[in-house]
């Protein structure tokens, strides 16, 4: 296009590069709060849910709503912060016991397509339900402000990002590892028959898996909520990302999640002053590389 | 045989019939109609008779409605050449991105097919000085011998009816048994000699060729071509189409083409704010209850009539 | 084989008996003797927050009108289809409209580029169509074409008059963050340029143009705070703009250089940002609010009481009027004022009339139709942002400007379409 961000002063620049090195990193937190859950449902039930986007969106929404409905203190926010995705998990549990186990055995295709109509449905409900105007949340009083990192501001609330995302990684990975019932999960990934053969309700484990990954998407939704214009739209805008973090990270797969969410995010973030007109083009640009070359991302398992 | 050849002659001869007793705008949705239905059905040779379900066709669809709408207005061709030209580089499309794409299998496959029609739809978006960019081409109107509205219609019957004797044809020929054997279990038709990958590319393309045709014919017939030919929510209407006439039969994208743009023109009619939630509703049921589609709704009682009548 | 095509058939006759069952019953029944205007717009969606409102205005416009006696003793009827964003579906609803529905006129659009479509329908079929919403001067300038009329203002004017109130800055290094697709480049360069020629002082020192839809602005940010600029343009709108507005606040951006956004005004922007409202913005607002608007306007008051009764009335979540309100109220009232010079309802007499021009008395001030273009050139309000009372945010320190003072003259717009037909 025209004349361009120049990108002569930044590399000059340390402070704004580590800023944006920072806000990149921020933003491939983000990304990977926000797609962790689909990789965990696609991993467990093999089922890509591209509703993921709408319960983003749907947390986002509960999040603003919960913050009109509390009392203005500050710490309303954590309370929203805390029930909207719980709300979130509930629907995600209702849909997986209505809809989505009657498609188990079927072919991935029809599952694919169930949940790209549960995108339609979610989206005409949320406009009916919350009518068509933008709406806003607020940051909290203590994060609205910014720090000074190499001499350079830096918005606080990213702070909250940077530190929540390690400890859901780490979380999630103390839950699947050192928790029963995160043992059963993974039982459930490698021979779901065998064990239900040996008397576990995989149906219901199923069901809380769902529910787990729709929390992550509600609590992706309600952390952004303070940093975007919650409204329409906002499930397509995020689906395509999370889409594109997950495959090149590898289906099923957290740390590939992890790396790759953090390797998009920074890429978005200075691709942008390297090649202007590129953001529109990159996730998917980056997918197909990836597709390519390495289907399976970067730690997923090939499959036969 | 012949009893289906008969029904196949009158259906149509009714067509054929129709813009005299219809007025102009039902004209208008039949040739969409019909456009829609080749789109499906060029779509069902991969996924219902190969086995493959792209979610990136709409890039085919775009390629053969911008060709011929730059070769027509840019190049200056005359329509019919652009109209036969632009086929042929939906089909070269095809040629290119299925040669990645057909590699992979099932999610991958999708995914793949995906990102490339989104890459292409950013193309055309942003390529404003060829494409128009975000406002499209437009005046891209047919010659005058096919400006009326019942003419361009049985032009496009002519060219969709043409299209389907030649699909009709792939499906029944070796080649497409070959097809269907590999949508069965590729292994065992790899072990009886069949090349799969250049079997699984050969049908990609002759889809892509097929849905650039369709794409052809929505050019002139619009009067205009826009990128979101080319966007994914595109990608899933003969999908949709597929799923809603029963992807099964080789007649089943027609049936399902005519139910969803009668459906889709009814409802935004009446309220349309809840077109997508309709939409959705329907999709889910057809998977949940009727998963051979409407056309698998008479299939089933054809059935039953059968056994009690004691026929074979 | 032949089971399937007997089976295919059955459901073809089904489908059939089906479509001609609802098809001709849901036709709108045609009161007796009513102007019908086909109305296309985008009724599903994200565009929703704009054009609810929007018809909102033209249905109040239409009952008052119809309450007065109609046009021409007849009544005045909008018949409204969706197009879901799309250009092709809006052309298919333009000829259900024009050949199924019989409609005198067509009106309509919210996206340029389906304002764009259904104008080049109108024009083959020649019907006279009325753009309502969108913007893209290039509907009645490049594109424009006597089956044309654009009943609210055009990018050109708004951009202008933002550019206008910031050419008495005393800024001369700018620089700007606008969306990369046309409706933003068409209002940078209007912007621009119409600066530029007011203050040929000012230089641009960066350009930044995020994708439509972009969530993430931070790295734009960084770019602007380094860039050196005094003040910079802001050509996002809507929820993309909320975002920006939001991301760079705590970078201090507002700060540290002057933010001209183009549209912030609007409620839809600046009432979710509450506290986070950037004071000090200068930018383009329907103040209907303001005390000193009010006094100018003595009407507009009675007016906007009118809108919330009748928007709350109809179930309008945020029953306040919006700028789309007014733009939806002014279209009915410029299409029966036409249609009633015209003494007819043939296409070419109305634009006959178009074509001379009239001018039209609003609660907001004059409207004129200009007749070299069919344009409609209406007030441009601009203001600074301001806190008002209980945190919400509003526009104060109005300045008006009429859209004449600042359009392009009729000979420039001409020379605008002998360069487009060239480059066809």
């Amino acid at each position: 296009m025209e004349m361009t961000t120049s990108l002569f002063p930044w590399i000059t620049n340390s402070p704004l590069i580590a800023v944006q090195v920072m806000s990149g990193l921020s933003v491939g937190m983000f990304l990977f709060l926000l797609s962790v859950g689909m990789s965990l449902i696609f991993g467990v039930t093999r089922i890509v849910n591209l509703a993921h986007g709408s319960f983003y969106m749907v947390g986002a929404y509960l999040m603003a709503a919960l913050i009109e409905v509390l009392p203005g203190n500050p710490v309303s926010f954590w309370i929203a912060l805390l029930l909207a995705p719980i709300g979130v998990a509930v629907l995600g549990g209702v849909i997986e016991i209505t809809l989505l186990r009657r498609v188990y055995r079927r072919d991935p295709m029809m599952q694919l397509i169930l949940t790209f109509a549960l995108i339609l449905i979610i989206g005409t409900l949320v406009l009916l339900v919350w009518g068509p105007d933008n709406k806003s949340v607020a940051r909290p009083e203590a994060l609205a402000g910014s720090v000074r990192i190499l001499g350079q501001p830096f918005p606080s609330y990213y702070l909250l990002v940077l530190g929540l995302s390690p400890l859901v990684a780490v979380g999630l990975w103390l839950v699947f590892y050192r928790t029963r019932w995160g043992m059963l999960v993974r039982a459930a990934t490698v021979d779901r028959e065998m064990l239900g053969a040996l008397g576990v309700d995989v149906s219901r484990l199923y069901t809380q898996v769902f529910a787990f990954g729709s929390w992550l998407a509600g609590l992706g939704g309600a952390l952004a909520a303070p940093t975007v214009a919650v409204a329409l739209g906002m499930d397509a805008d995020v689906l395509i990302n999370a889409f594109v973090v997950v495959v090149i990270g590898g289906l099923g797969s957290f740390a590939g999640t992890l790396i790759s969410a953090l390797v998009v995010g920074e890429l978005q973030s200075f691709g942008i002053l390297i090649f202007p007109g590129v953001s529109i083009v990159l996730p998917f640009a980056l997918m197909a590389v990836v597709l390519m070359i390495r289907p399976w991302g970067l730690l997923g398992e090939p499959e036969e | 045989m012949a009893r289906s050849t008969v029904m196949l002659a009158a259906a149509l001869a009714i067509a054929l019939v129709l813009p005299l007793a219809l007025s102009a705008f039902y004209v208008v949705l039949l040739t969409e109609i019909a456009v829609a239905a080749l789109f499906a059905t060029a779509f069902n040779l991969l996924m219902g008779f190969g086995g493959m379900v792209s979610f990136g066709h709409a890039a085919y669809f775009a390629l053969g409605a911008y060709a011929a709408a730059l070769l027509a207005q840019k190049a200056e061709w005359p329509m019919l050449a652009a109209f036969a030209a632009a086929p042929l580089v939906a089909a070269f499309g095809a040629l290119v991105f299925g040669f990645f794409i057909v590699r992979l299998s099932h999610t991958y496959f999708a995914m793949l097919s995906l990102a490339f029609a989104q890459i292409l739809y950013t193309i055309i978006f942003k390529w404003t000085s060829l494409t128009g960019g975000d406002n499209g081409l437009l005046n891209v109107w047919p010659p005058a011998f096919l400006r009326s509205v019942t003419a361009y219609y049985y032009f496009t019957l002519l060219v969709i009816g043409a299209c389907f004797l030649a699909l009709h044809a792939i499906v029944n020929s070796p080649f497409g048994y070959a097809l269907k054997a590999i949508r069965e279990n590729p292994r065992r038709a790899r072990f009886i000699g069949v090349n799969v990958r250049r079997h699984q590319l050969c049908a990609f393309v002759l889809s892509g060729f097929f849905s650039g045709v369709a794409g052809a014919v929505f050019a002139f017939h619009n009067g205009s071509v826009f990128p979101d030919f080319a966007f994914f929510t595109k990608s899933f209407e003969p999908l949709i189409v597929v799923l809603l006439g029963g992807m099964q039969s080789f007649y089943g994208p027609l049936a399902g083409a005519f139910g969803f743009k009668v459906m889709e023109w009814l409802i935004s009619r009446w309220a349309p704010i809840y077109w997508p939630l309709f939409l959705g509703a329907i999709l889910i049921v057809v998977i949940l209850v009727l998963p051979q589609g409407f056309v698998g709704l008479f299939e089933r009682r054809a059935w039953r009539l059968r056994a009690v009548n004691g026929k074979k | 084989m032949s089971t399937e095509s007997h089976t295919a058939a059955r459901s073809f006759c089904l489908l059939g008996l089906l479509f001609a069952l609802f098809g001709p019953v849901g036709s709108a029944v045609a009161q007796e003797n009513a102007i019908r205007i086909g109305e296309i717009n985008s009724y599903s969606g994200v565009a929703t927050v704009y054009t609810f409102p929007y018809k909102e205005g033209l249905m109040l416009a239409t009952k008052e009108i119809n309450d007065a006696g109609g046009v021409l003793g007849r009544r005045l009827e909008f018949i409204h289809r969706d197009d879901k964003l799309k250009p092709d579906e809006a052309v298919k609803a333009a000829r259900e409209l024009v050949l199924q529905e019989k409609v005198d006129f067509l009106a309509g659009c919210i996206s340029s580029a389906v304002g764009l479509a259904i104008s080049a329908y109108a024009k083959d079929a020649k019907v006279l169509y009325f753009a309502t919403h969108c913007q893209t001067s290039r509907l009645t300038w490049d594109q424009g074409h006597r089956y044309v009329a654009h009943t609210t203002n055009n990018v050109s004017q708004y951009a202008r008059a933002l550019a206008k109130r910031a050419s008495t800055l005393p800024y001369t290094r700018w620089a700007h963050i606008s969306p990369d697709y046309e409706y933003g480049q068409n209002l940078w360069q209007e912007f621009w340029a119409y600066l530029k020629y007011l203050k040929p002082d000012v230089q641009l020192v960066q350009q930044n143009w995020p994708k439509l839809g972009e969530t993430d602005h931070s790295p734009y940010i960084t770019a602007l705070l380094q860039s050196g600029a005094e003040a910079f343009f802001s050509g996002l709108w809507g929820a993309q703009e909320i975002a920006f507005v939001k991301q760079a606040r705590p970078f201090g951006l507002m700060e540290k250089a002057q933010f001209v956004p183009s549209s912030l005004g609007n409620p839809d922007e600046l009432d979710p940002l509450g506290r986070e409202a950037p004071v000090g913005a200068i930018t383009t607002a329907f103040a209907w609010y303001d005390d000193g608007v009010k006094k100018r306007h003595p009407a507009l008051d009675a007016w906007t009481k009118k809108y919330i009764t009748w928007a709350t009335t109809h179930g309008m979540k945020d029953p306040l009027p919006k700028l789309g309100a007014t733009w939806g109220y002014a279209s009915a009232y410029i299409i029966a004022e036409a249609i009633r010079r015209a003494k007819a309802t043939d296409p070419d007499k109305v634009s006959a009339v178009l074509s001379e021009g009239f001018e039209m008395e609003f609660p907001w001030g004059t409207v004129i139709m200009r007749g070299c273009d069919q344009q409609a050139i209406p007030p441009q309000w601009t203001g600074v942002v301001k806190m008002g009372e209980e945190g919400k945010p509003i526009v104060a320190d109005i300045e008006e400007i009429h859209g004449k003072d600042l359009i392009r003259s009729c000979d420039e717009v001409a020379q605008l379409r002998a360069a487009a037909a060239r480059n066809k």
